[in-house]
């Protein structure tokens, strides 16, 4: 028996003791390897799965590595069957590998034969090939590049794409460096994604993954397509753009619901390219509107089905994901994997706080008491109501406001779900409210006017909840959410994790009804919080009404 | 010849014959009445291959060696005849012989050494070499065989064929095609297959090679379809040597070359989880017990459930319960509708500690007939074997499992052994078995071992060798096994973790307290309203619960865990519920209090819920009859909805002594020299030329029956001689000197010493008992 950091469960979680001396070391051994799933104040939890063994392969880690840090790290011996799973799973990535073959084009070869005869009988494969060109390798349709490897790996035969990209069409782009240089992480990130030819950068909220962004389109040099998740987004990307780098206005167009530019660098919105009439999705010719050099996608956790499909005939070109959590609500990361490429660049949200690179943040929850009647009328609501009624409790707007006239002089958002409750709200702080129907024009006013310091309290709806960059909201105060959305806080949170000018610490107030399916809901969510080392206060909302 | 050899038998010292039947116990089971027959079931066909068997490829080719060469032999002319390309086999040619003669397969006077009686059946075609030309020859009709010697020129087809000579001329005669032929059958098997092999042939008309060496006598037709080449000829192809190869010493077991340490560590890492899993098994079981077939075992349906639950792949989980039965854990419960339950005896496991309780399943994995690999398989016919199924018992299995176990100990503490590598070593230590599927068996022992901890990542642990030389495994494993923990890990997130196994006390608390969300080394609970509720309804108060947790957590605890459990605890029993047969109720309070006060009502247990209700643990009749007797008018009112509380509980079935082997274990030192002893008496009697004592002249013994008795109750407790008077079947008095024996449904067994044999003797016809004057005792 060693005195390890590391606890091996036999349901290949990691447990990684985070006061022990030697936990550092363990972290960076493992963290190729294994996800981390949990981050609480002394047990960090990661997760051993197949992608993540694939990851780490593709990141050029090895079976004898990864066994290795386990059987180092260890405290207690490690179960055999989890090695022998650990070997075989990573042994299964590579045994397959897209090439370009002088003559036959794009071919699938192997370094095992059983496997690619395995592979060959699958009825979803057979299809997607062409003739065999001798014992180990197969010509491929150019066309199914992406549908064979993501069907390859439900087969649990991930192949690694070695065929290359195209350069596309060159265009200049370099990093503007006036007032800011890039963080190491920033940088890192860009290369490894570089070298890695296409892939998924992981980084916490505000830890500007714009700039990574930035940073691979000045590496490829060449036109680009960003994909963003709605329209103010794409004009952050934009501001940040002309900011960042060498583009001007008129090379950087805007591909959205109200403009079809297409310019040497273009951003598009998932909701436009997913716009269908009459069957037909509309935009598609945007992906061969130029031979582009790099595809861009944002927020790759929410990237909707339909430009999977589209993503799926881009594997010629390169490709880069930003995100800040591979976990998909829909489980779809496998697709993530093979369409958009493995993980090539990660670090945990309290690492880059401990950095100093996102703000430290308290979380607090405020427990409100429904009165007697409130109780009573909760108590006879129909079931789907239910939510709905305790989480718009008038206790809960009095309890906003104190916490307003507590945080006075700061930047408060103020978050919920329903809008008649955000309306009341807004009415009775006298604040603009954002919801769905405010148009973009007004709303960017409005984040304009709020990131400027001219309006102290901004409510909105859950059209805030991503990229969204406001970055002096100190404050953020959560009246409901989206019932029990772990995500959903997590972005929540995000938006006041954004480093402050004077270097003030974020506050994240969750207000909440007690003895309720709020409180359930928000324990639920508030899990996710604590995982990633969030440790959260309970406060009851007479303290806060009395002071 | 057999006489020889039960001489030699009888010649041999208590000590020897003590190590003959400890190595061959089927030779005492039962226990032979004397030598002689004791060397007839040592040369029996079926306690031969028993023998044989067991012995290792070399021992077994310096028998072969035996029978081919005239008998007997000397030692010297013995190992000329084992030539194994120059390297000298002299040690381990002694070792073999020693071992041979022990088991007494190979007997010997003065260095004249003879294989025992029965060999020659046994080892048929000793080293691939087929019969002797006499035998091979043997059924020929004379003509035939007159038709080859004109045919070749001689006058003896026997004598030719021993001549190296007379066949080296024969052989050269036939032609290339047909030495090829006789080449492909001289190292074995020394039969070959053609058509129509007795028809007559003769040299001068044979057409194929074939032909030419029927027609020469240098191979012998068997039947139609078969040829056999005869041993004489076999060994001048071979040039005299028996053997092609001849390794005299066990192939060493190599491979890859790892840490010791690292083994060790990785198969106690298996052997915990093992433990874990069958407790959980165990735990699984008894809250959810699974049904007993009705043709025994258990399920499909279950097994794979079962396996789903514990996360292992089916085999696996068909280990786990296997084992678990084997050790006695679980059982089927006897009632109809048969459970499969975890016994007491998992209650009195569990408590022991984990290496303790590993060394326990390892044992019984190591001895246990039952083969857990062979489910789902298909028996004779054809139906499917279910797990706990009768039909999974293999009386070779702990022999195979033991086989493979040993070869792996043969390799270096650290060594991974490769297969090719365990499997020469195997088929040296047991080149013979008769288990047709014993490679595949090895294949599942070793599976099974890696499965268990007794490997690690392929090497033999040294845990696992101390199991197999029965030294305490459980202490050797001990120190590889993580300690038992005192504290736990409060987190924010509301789970507690437990760096290591709790102690029990601690893990009963937390378990109650918290949902178990992953184990292995450490344990990670999980707090929830619901698990915190069952830790209040369990009797603990929120403040306990706090209490026990600051005490064993090393950092403070964490606020969101103490809000959890104040705000559980503020809701808990706010609402009571109870259980009641009646209720009486009344909107006047005055008359209740009556009805409390009146001395006929502490029968009725009643209970004052509120001024205005009263419950009752009576019967609502019995309640209606009880209060009109005491004057009351009472109506009875209909109701439905007495709460039954039911619990989930545990449970157990009967003690069941677990399923024992069917083959008894082999006998221990004690029992090996009662049967030796027991076998020299039987001989001694057997054989003694014993004087018959003249009975004492003069009037027969006359004693009460009661007397009698006693006196020869005391005669077999002291061995000594008695006089007895005795009618015999015509009613003659007769008169005996007896050692007595036996006594027992009105009959005495005795030896007569009168008439020197054993007999019965009725007791109604002992006429009387009385001392022998010489009165010695016996032997």
């Amino acid at each position: 028996m060693t005195d390890g950091p590391l606890i091996v469960q036999s349901d290949k979680t990691l447990l990684l003791e985070v006061d022990h001396p030697d936990a550092d070391a363990c972290r960076k051994a493992i963290a190729p390897f294994a996800e981390l799933e949990r981050a609480p104040e002394h047990v960090h939890t990661y997760r051993v799965t197949p992608l993540a063994l694939w990851n780490a392969r593709a990141a050029g880690h090895d079976a004898e590595q990864v066994v290795d840090a386990l059987l180092t790290f260890s405290r207690y011996p490690v179960p055999h069957a989890l090695l022998v799973d650990v070997a075989d799973n990573m042994a299964r990535y590579g045994r397959l590998r897209l090439e370009k073959h002088p003559v036959h084009g794009l071919v699938l070869t192997s370094t095992d034969r059983a496997v690619l005869e395995e592979v060959l009988r699958a009825k979803k494969i057979q299809p997607m090939l062409g003739r065999r060109i001798d014992d180990d390798s197969v010509v491929v349709h150019a066309a199914e590049r992406g549908p064979l490897k993501q069907a390859l790996l439900k087969l649990g035969w991930p192949a690694e794409d070695l065929a290359g990209y195209v350069d596309g069409e060159a265009h200049a782009i370099s990093l503007s460096f006036d007032d800011w240089e890039l963080r190491p992480y920033q940088r890192d990130a860009a290369s490894a994604f570089w070298h890695g030819g296409s892939g998924v950068v992981v980084l916490p909220c505000g830890a500007g993954k714009t700039i990574v962004g930035a940073a691979a389109m000045a590496h490829a040099s060449a036109t680009t397509l960003i994909l963003v998740t709605n329209t103010v987004s794409a004009h952050q990307w934009k501001t940040e753009l002309l900011k960042r780098t060498s583009l001007t206005e008129s090379e950087i167009g805007e591909y959205t619901g109200t403009k079809k530019e297409i310019k040497p660098v273009t951003i598009a919105t998932y909701q436009v390219m997913t716009t269908k009439r009459q069957g037909q999705y509309r935009h598609l010719e945007l992906f061969d509107a130029r031979d582009w050099g790099l595809v861009l996608y944002d927020e790759v956790h929410l990237l909707p089905a339909p430009i999977f499909r589209m993503t799926a005939n881009l594997q010629a070109r390169r490709r880069l994901g930003l995100t800040a959590t591979l976990v998909r609500e829909d489980g779809r990361e496998g697709d993530v994997f093979s369409l958009i490429g493995p993980k090539r660049f990660d670090v945990p949200w309290k690492e880059m706080e401990n950095q100093g690179w996102i703000a430290p943040a308290d979380c607090v929850e405020v427990r409100v008491t429904l009165g007697d009647d409130e109780r009573l009328a909760y108590a006879m609501a129909e079931t789907e109501e239910r939510y709905r009624f305790c989480a718009t409790t008038p206790s809960k707007t009095r309890v906003a406001e104190a916490l307003v006239r507590r945080h006075a002089g700061e930047q408060v958002l103020v978050i919920g779900q329903y809008i008649d409750q955000l309306d009341e709200i807004g009415a009775q702080l006298d604040a603009p409210v954002v919801k769905g129907e405010t148009r973009v024009r007004e709303r960017e006013a409005l984040f304009d006017r709020f990131r400027s310091g001219e309006i102290g309290v901004l409510v909105v709806s859950k059209v805030a909840n991503f990229s969204i960059d406001l970055p002096e909201a100190a404050v953020a105060i959560q009246v409901s959410g989206t019932f029990g959305s772990r995500q959903e806080e997590a972005q929540r949170l995000g938006r006041v994790l954004r480093p402050k000018s004077d270097g003030r610490g974020a506050r994240f107030y969750a207000v909440v009804a007690r003895d309720t399916v709020d409180q359930e809901f928000a324990a639920h969510r508030q899990r996710f919080l604590a995982e990633q080392g969030y440790a959260y206060k309970i406060i009851d909302a007479d303290a806060v009404l009395d002071s | 010849m057999e006489t020889d050899f039960a001489t030699w038998l009888r010649g041999r010292t208590d000590d020897d014959l003590c190590a003959l039947v400890a190595a061959r116990p089927e030779l005492i089971t039962p226990v032979p009445t004397h030598l002689n027959a004791l060397a007839a079931r040592a040369a029996s066909r079926s306690a031969l291959d028993r023998a044989l068997d067991r012995l290792d490829a070399f021992s077994i080719a310096v028998l072969e060696a035996l029978l081919v060469l005239p008998s007997p032999l000397s030692r010297t002319d013995l190992a000329a005849s084992l030539r194994t390309g120059g390297e000298p086999v002299g040690d381990a040619l002694d070792a073999a012989l020693g071992r041979l003669g022990t088991w007494a397969l190979v007997y010997s006077e003065d260095d004249a050494l003879r294989p025992a009686p029965g060999l020659h059946q046994a080892l048929p075609r000793p080293a691939g070499l087929g019969p002797p030309a006499e035998e091979a020859f043997a059924h020929y009709p004379r003509e035939r065989r007159e038709t080859i010697l004109a045919d070749v020129g001689h006058d003896d087809l026997v004598g030719m064929l021993q001549d190296p000579l007379g066949v080296a001329r024969l052989v050269a005669d036939v032609g290339p095609a047909a030495r090829e032929a006789l080449d492909n059958l001289a190292w074995g098997p020394p039969l070959g297959t053609i058509r129509n092999a007795m028809r007559p042939v003769r040299i001068a008309t044979a057409s194929s090679p074939i032909e030419a060496l029927l027609a020469r006598g240098l191979i012998a037709a068997v039947d139609d379809d078969t040829v056999v080449l005869p041993r004489e000829v076999g060994l001048w192809l071979r040039g005299g040597r028996i053997h092609r190869t001849l390794p005299a010493r066990p192939p060493a077991v190599d491979g890859r070359r790892r840490e010791a340490e690292l083994i060790d560590r990785t198969a106690a890492g298996q052997a915990f989880t093992a433990v874990r899993a069958v407790e959980e098994l165990c735990e699984l079981w008894g809250a959810d017990p699974p049904g007993v077939l009705r043709t025994g075992g258990l399920g499909v349906r279950d097994l794979r459930r079962t396996a789903v639950l514990l996360d292992v792949p089916d085999w696996a989980a068909g280990l786990w319960i296997e084992l678990a039965y084997a050790a006695g854990l679980i059982a089927a419960s006897g009632t109809v509708d048969g459970e499969w339950l975890p016994t007491p005896g998992y209650d009195s496991w569990s408590v022991r500690t984990v290496a303790e309780r590993w060394a326990v399943l390892a044992a019984t994995w190591l001895t246990t007939e039952r083969v857990p690999a062979l489910i789902g398989e298909r028996d004779d016919r054809d139906r499917p074997v279910y797990a706990l199924h009768p039909a999974l018992q293999r009386t070779v299995a702990p022999a195979t499992r033991a086989v493979a176990l040993r070869a792996l100990a043969a390799a270096d503490h650290g060594v991974v052994p490769t297969a090719e590598s365990l499997h020469e070593r195997i088929s040296w230590e047991h080149p013979r078995h008769r288990d047709p599927r014993r490679d595949q068996m090895i294949e599942f022992t070793l599976r099974e071992a890696e499965q268990l901890g007794v490997t690690g990542l392929g090497g033999l642990s040294g845990h696992g060798r101390a199991l197999l030389a029965e030294s305490d495994a459980a202490a050797v494993l001990a120190p590889l096994l993580p300690e038992p923990v005192e504290h736990v890990l409060l987190q924010a997130d509301l789970t507690a973790v437990a760096p290591g196994p709790l102690t029990t006390e601690l893990g009963r608390a937390l378990a109650l307290a918290a949902d178990v969300e992953s184990t292995g080394g450490a344990t990670v609970y999980r707090f929830g309203e619901e698990s915190v509720r069952r830790a209040l309804d369990a009797g603990q108060s929120a403040s306990d619960l706090l209490s026990m947790l600051e005490k064993h957590s090393s950092t403070p605890v964490p606020q969101p865990l103490r809000y959890l459990v104040e705000d559980v605890s503020r809701r808990h029993g706010q609402v009571r519920v109870g259980g009641a047969s009646a209720y009486i109720r009344c909107d006047d309070p005055v008359i209740l209090d009556q009805l409390i006060a009146d001395r006929r009502s502490p029968v009725l247990r009643l209970r004052r819920l509120a001024p205005t209700v009263i419950a009752s643990r009576s019967s609502r009749d019995v309640l209606v009859d009880a209060l009109r007797s005491m004057g009351y008018a009472p109506v009875a009112e209909s109701l439905d909805g007495d709460l039954l509380v039911s619990r989930l509980e545990s449970r157990r079935g009967e003690p069941v002594p677990p399923p024992g082997a069917t083959r008894p274990a082999p006998p221990g030192p004690e029992l090996v020299a009662a049967a030796v002893r027991a076998l020299r008496a039987g001989d001694e009697a057997e054989h003694a030329i014993r004087r018959p004592i003249p009975a004492p002249t003069g009037g027969l013994p006359r004693s009460a029956a009661a007397e009698a008795l006693a006196a020869l109750q005391a005669a077999i407790s002291s061995g000594l001689r008695v006089w007895i008077g005795y009618l015999d079947a015509q009613g003659q008095a007769t008169s005996r000197i007896l050692e007595p024996a036996r006594l027992e449904g009105g009959f005495l067994t005795a030896y007569d010493a009168t008439r020197a044999a054993v007999h019965r003797f009725a007791l109604h016809r002992i006429t009387g008992v009385a001392e022998v004057d010489e009165g010695e005792p016996r032997d």
